[in-house]
Protein backbone atom coordinates (compact mmCIF):
# COMPACT_ATOMS: atom_id res chain seq x y z
CA UNK A 1 0.00 0.00 0.00
CA UNK A 2 2.85 2.32 0.83
CA UNK A 3 4.52 3.75 -2.28
CA UNK A 4 7.98 3.68 -0.73
CA UNK A 5 8.07 -0.14 -0.73
CA UNK A 6 7.56 -0.08 -4.48
CA UNK A 7 10.58 2.18 -4.82
CA UNK A 8 12.78 -0.29 -2.96
CA UNK A 9 12.00 -3.15 -5.28
CA UNK A 10 12.22 -1.36 -8.62
CA UNK A 11 15.45 -1.29 -10.57
CA UNK A 12 17.73 1.70 -10.89
CA UNK A 13 16.33 2.57 -14.32
CA UNK A 14 12.83 2.81 -13.04
CA UNK A 15 13.88 5.00 -10.16
CA UNK A 16 15.71 7.30 -12.56
CA UNK A 17 12.64 7.50 -14.78
CA UNK A 18 10.46 8.30 -11.82
CA UNK A 19 12.79 11.11 -10.77
CA UNK A 20 12.77 12.50 -14.30
CA UNK A 21 9.10 13.27 -14.12
CA UNK A 22 9.48 15.20 -10.87
CA UNK A 23 11.15 18.46 -9.97
CA UNK A 24 14.18 17.94 -7.69
CA UNK A 25 13.18 17.56 -4.06
CA UNK A 26 15.92 19.91 -2.88
CA UNK A 27 14.60 22.76 -5.03
CA UNK A 28 11.00 22.08 -4.07
CA UNK A 29 11.96 21.91 -0.40
CA UNK A 30 13.81 25.20 -0.65
CA UNK A 31 10.82 27.03 -2.10
CA UNK A 32 8.61 25.59 0.63
CA UNK A 33 11.07 26.55 3.35
CA UNK A 34 11.37 30.12 2.10
CA UNK A 35 7.67 30.78 2.49
CA UNK A 36 7.30 29.25 5.94
CA UNK A 37 8.31 30.63 9.35
CA UNK A 38 11.83 29.82 10.44
CA UNK A 39 10.93 27.23 13.03
CA UNK A 40 8.62 25.34 10.68
CA UNK A 41 9.49 21.75 9.80
CA UNK A 42 8.49 19.88 6.68
CA UNK A 43 8.17 16.11 6.54
CA UNK A 44 9.90 14.29 3.70
CA UNK A 45 6.57 12.89 2.64
CA UNK A 46 5.11 16.38 2.37
CA UNK A 47 7.98 17.44 0.10
CA UNK A 48 7.45 14.36 -2.05
CA UNK A 49 3.77 15.14 -2.25
CA UNK A 50 4.59 18.69 -3.31
CA UNK A 51 6.88 17.31 -6.03
CA UNK A 52 4.02 15.23 -7.40
CA UNK A 53 1.59 18.13 -7.24
CA UNK A 54 3.97 20.44 -9.06
CA UNK A 55 4.49 17.94 -11.88
CA UNK A 56 0.78 17.41 -12.17
CA UNK A 57 0.32 21.18 -12.29
CA UNK A 58 2.78 21.41 -15.18
CA UNK A 59 1.06 18.56 -17.05
CA UNK A 60 -2.38 19.97 -16.44
CA UNK A 61 -1.56 23.43 -17.70
CA UNK A 62 0.56 22.15 -20.59
CA UNK A 63 -2.30 19.93 -21.73
CA UNK A 64 -4.60 22.93 -21.93
CA UNK A 65 -2.00 25.08 -23.70
CA UNK A 66 -1.24 22.30 -26.14
CA UNK A 67 -4.95 21.83 -26.96
CA UNK A 68 -5.13 25.49 -27.84
CA UNK A 69 -2.12 25.21 -30.14
CA UNK A 70 -3.63 22.19 -31.80
CA UNK A 71 -6.91 24.02 -32.45
CA UNK A 72 -5.02 26.95 -33.89
CA UNK A 73 -2.78 24.64 -35.92
CA UNK A 74 0.40 25.82 -34.28
CA UNK A 75 3.20 23.42 -33.53
CA UNK A 76 4.94 25.30 -30.78
CA UNK A 77 3.66 25.88 -27.28
CA UNK A 78 4.95 29.30 -26.26
CA UNK A 79 4.99 31.39 -23.10
CA UNK A 80 1.76 33.20 -23.94
CA UNK A 81 -0.04 29.89 -24.39
CA UNK A 82 1.10 28.82 -20.94
CA UNK A 83 -0.08 32.11 -19.40
CA UNK A 84 -3.40 31.84 -21.17
CA UNK A 85 -3.90 28.24 -20.04
CA UNK A 86 -3.27 29.22 -16.45
CA UNK A 87 -5.87 31.94 -16.62
CA UNK A 88 -8.39 29.52 -18.13
CA UNK A 89 -7.81 26.88 -15.48
CA UNK A 90 -8.46 29.25 -12.61
CA UNK A 91 -4.93 30.39 -11.81
CA UNK A 92 -5.91 33.97 -12.55
CA UNK A 93 -3.75 35.29 -9.76
CA UNK A 94 -0.63 33.91 -11.38
CA UNK A 95 -1.27 35.26 -14.85
CA UNK A 96 -0.32 38.94 -14.29
CA UNK A 97 3.04 38.37 -12.53
CA UNK A 98 3.87 35.68 -15.06
CA UNK A 99 3.06 37.96 -17.93
CA UNK A 100 5.35 40.60 -16.40
CA UNK A 101 8.07 37.98 -15.89
CA UNK A 102 7.76 36.88 -19.49
CA UNK A 103 7.77 40.43 -20.85
CA UNK A 104 10.85 41.21 -18.78
CA UNK A 105 12.59 38.08 -20.07
CA UNK A 106 11.81 39.09 -23.66
CA UNK A 107 13.16 42.55 -23.01
CA UNK A 108 16.37 41.08 -21.61
CA UNK A 109 16.65 38.70 -24.54
CA UNK A 110 16.52 41.63 -26.93
CA UNK A 111 19.17 43.41 -24.89
CA UNK A 112 21.36 40.34 -24.80
CA UNK A 113 21.13 39.80 -28.50
CA UNK A 114 22.18 43.35 -29.21
CA UNK A 115 25.08 43.30 -26.68
CA UNK A 116 26.70 39.85 -27.04
CA UNK A 117 30.10 40.71 -25.46
CA UNK A 118 28.67 41.55 -22.01
CA UNK A 119 27.62 38.00 -21.28
CA UNK A 120 30.89 36.17 -21.85
CA UNK A 121 32.18 36.99 -18.36
CA UNK A 122 31.47 34.45 -15.63
CA UNK A 123 30.50 35.61 -12.20
CA UNK A 124 29.29 39.00 -13.30
CA UNK A 125 26.07 39.59 -11.45
CA UNK A 126 23.49 40.90 -13.81
CA UNK A 127 21.20 43.63 -12.57
CA UNK A 128 18.54 42.06 -14.73
CA UNK A 129 18.60 38.96 -12.54
CA UNK A 130 17.65 41.10 -9.57
CA UNK A 131 14.97 42.84 -11.59
CA UNK A 132 13.36 39.57 -12.58
CA UNK A 133 13.17 38.35 -9.02
CA UNK A 134 11.63 41.56 -7.72
CA UNK A 135 8.31 41.07 -9.44
CA UNK A 136 5.71 41.12 -6.68
CA UNK A 137 3.73 38.03 -5.87
CA UNK A 138 -0.08 37.95 -6.02
CA UNK A 139 -0.53 36.93 -2.35
CA UNK B 1 33.11 24.69 -17.28
CA UNK B 2 29.78 26.41 -17.28
CA UNK B 3 29.20 28.58 -20.27
CA UNK B 4 27.05 31.64 -20.20
CA UNK B 5 24.00 30.68 -22.21
CA UNK B 6 20.55 32.02 -22.63
CA UNK B 7 19.50 31.08 -19.13
CA UNK B 8 22.66 31.04 -17.07
CA UNK B 9 23.93 34.17 -18.74
CA UNK B 10 21.06 36.51 -18.06
CA UNK B 11 18.73 35.15 -15.55
CA UNK B 12 21.05 33.60 -13.03
CA UNK B 13 23.78 36.19 -13.42
CA UNK B 14 26.26 33.64 -14.71
CA UNK B 15 28.77 31.48 -12.83
CA UNK B 16 28.31 30.71 -9.14
CA UNK B 17 25.56 33.24 -8.63
CA UNK B 18 23.44 30.95 -10.78
CA UNK B 19 22.39 29.17 -7.63
CA UNK B 20 21.01 32.22 -5.93
CA UNK B 21 19.55 33.70 -9.11
CA UNK B 22 15.85 33.94 -9.73
CA UNK B 23 15.72 30.38 -11.16
CA UNK B 24 14.83 27.96 -8.48
CA UNK B 25 13.82 25.12 -10.76
CA UNK B 26 15.72 23.35 -13.57
CA UNK B 27 14.35 24.27 -16.98
CA UNK B 28 15.42 21.04 -18.70
CA UNK B 29 13.45 18.99 -16.19
CA UNK B 30 10.40 21.21 -16.63
CA UNK B 31 10.64 20.73 -20.36
CA UNK B 32 10.74 16.93 -19.90
CA UNK B 33 7.63 17.01 -17.76
CA UNK B 34 5.86 19.19 -20.32
CA UNK B 35 6.71 16.78 -23.12
CA UNK B 36 5.37 13.82 -21.18
CA UNK B 37 2.05 15.52 -20.47
CA UNK B 38 0.52 14.77 -23.86
CA UNK B 39 1.33 13.19 -27.22
CA UNK B 40 0.07 16.42 -28.76
CA UNK B 41 2.96 18.38 -27.34
CA UNK B 42 5.35 18.66 -30.23
CA UNK B 43 7.53 21.69 -29.85
CA UNK B 44 8.09 23.90 -26.88
CA UNK B 45 9.41 27.44 -27.12
CA UNK B 46 12.35 28.46 -24.96
CA UNK B 47 10.15 30.70 -22.86
CA UNK B 48 7.54 28.14 -21.89
CA UNK B 49 9.68 26.25 -19.32
CA UNK B 50 10.77 29.62 -18.02
CA UNK B 51 7.19 30.71 -17.39
CA UNK B 52 6.62 27.42 -15.62
CA UNK B 53 9.67 27.85 -13.43
CA UNK B 54 8.05 31.00 -12.05
CA UNK B 55 4.55 29.53 -12.06
CA UNK B 56 5.66 26.44 -10.14
CA UNK B 57 7.31 28.66 -7.60
CA UNK B 58 4.02 30.54 -7.13
CA UNK B 59 2.09 27.28 -7.05
CA UNK B 60 4.35 25.66 -4.48
CA UNK B 61 4.27 28.79 -2.36
CA UNK B 62 0.50 28.99 -2.41
CA UNK B 63 -0.04 25.31 -1.69
CA UNK B 64 2.59 25.39 1.05
CA UNK B 65 1.00 28.40 2.75
CA UNK B 66 -2.43 26.80 2.66
CA UNK B 67 -1.02 23.51 3.91
CA UNK B 68 0.71 25.31 6.74
CA UNK B 69 -2.63 26.80 7.79
CA UNK B 70 -3.82 23.24 8.28
CA UNK B 71 -0.72 22.41 10.27
CA UNK B 72 -1.35 25.39 12.55
CA UNK B 73 -4.98 24.39 12.97
CA UNK B 74 -3.74 21.02 14.16
CA UNK B 75 -1.43 22.84 16.61
CA UNK B 76 1.67 21.32 15.06
CA UNK B 77 4.92 22.71 13.69
CA UNK B 78 5.67 20.01 11.14
CA UNK B 79 3.94 20.18 7.79
CA UNK B 80 2.68 16.71 6.85
CA UNK B 81 1.22 15.13 3.76
CA UNK B 82 -2.22 15.23 5.36
CA UNK B 83 -1.98 19.00 5.59
CA UNK B 84 -1.30 19.21 1.88
CA UNK B 85 -4.28 16.96 1.18
CA UNK B 86 -6.50 19.12 3.37
CA UNK B 87 -5.34 22.25 1.56
CA UNK B 88 -6.17 20.64 -1.79
CA UNK B 89 -9.63 19.67 -0.61
CA UNK B 90 -10.45 23.18 0.55
CA UNK B 91 -9.24 25.08 -2.52
CA UNK B 92 -11.38 24.82 -5.65
CA UNK B 93 -8.59 25.59 -8.09
CA UNK B 94 -6.64 22.58 -6.75
CA UNK B 95 -9.45 20.13 -7.40
CA UNK B 96 -7.46 18.48 -10.19
CA UNK B 97 -4.97 17.29 -7.59
CA UNK B 98 -7.23 15.65 -5.04
CA UNK B 99 -7.00 12.17 -6.49
CA UNK B 100 -3.26 12.44 -6.83
CA UNK B 101 -2.57 12.63 -3.12
CA UNK B 102 -5.12 10.15 -1.83
CA UNK B 103 -6.57 8.15 -4.71
CA UNK B 104 -9.24 6.94 -2.31
CA UNK B 105 -10.46 9.82 -0.23
CA UNK B 106 -11.35 7.40 2.54
CA UNK B 107 -7.60 6.86 3.08
CA UNK B 108 -7.20 10.40 4.34
CA UNK B 109 -7.40 10.48 8.13
CA UNK B 110 -9.49 13.65 8.39
CA UNK B 111 -10.79 14.07 4.92
CA UNK B 112 -13.57 11.56 4.62
CA UNK B 113 -16.33 13.79 5.96
CA UNK B 114 -15.30 16.86 3.98
CA UNK B 115 -14.98 14.88 0.77
CA UNK B 116 -18.46 13.40 0.96
CA UNK B 117 -19.89 16.83 1.73
CA UNK B 118 -18.19 18.32 -1.31
CA UNK B 119 -19.49 15.58 -3.57
CA UNK B 120 -23.01 16.59 -2.70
Amino acid sequence: MDDSTNRLTTGDDEIANQQERLLPIANVGRIMKQILPQNAKISKEAKETMQECASEFISFVTGEASDKCKKERRKTVNGDDVCWAMGTLGFDDYAPPLKRYLDRYRELEDDRLSNPQRNEEEGQPSSSAAELSSIPKPF
Amino acid sequence: MRQAGVYSGILSGGGISGRTGPHLLPLARIKKIMKKSSVDVKMISGEAPLVFSKACELFIEELTKRSWNMTIQGKRRTLHKEDVASALATTDVFDFLINLVYPNASDHPNLNEEYTEKKQ
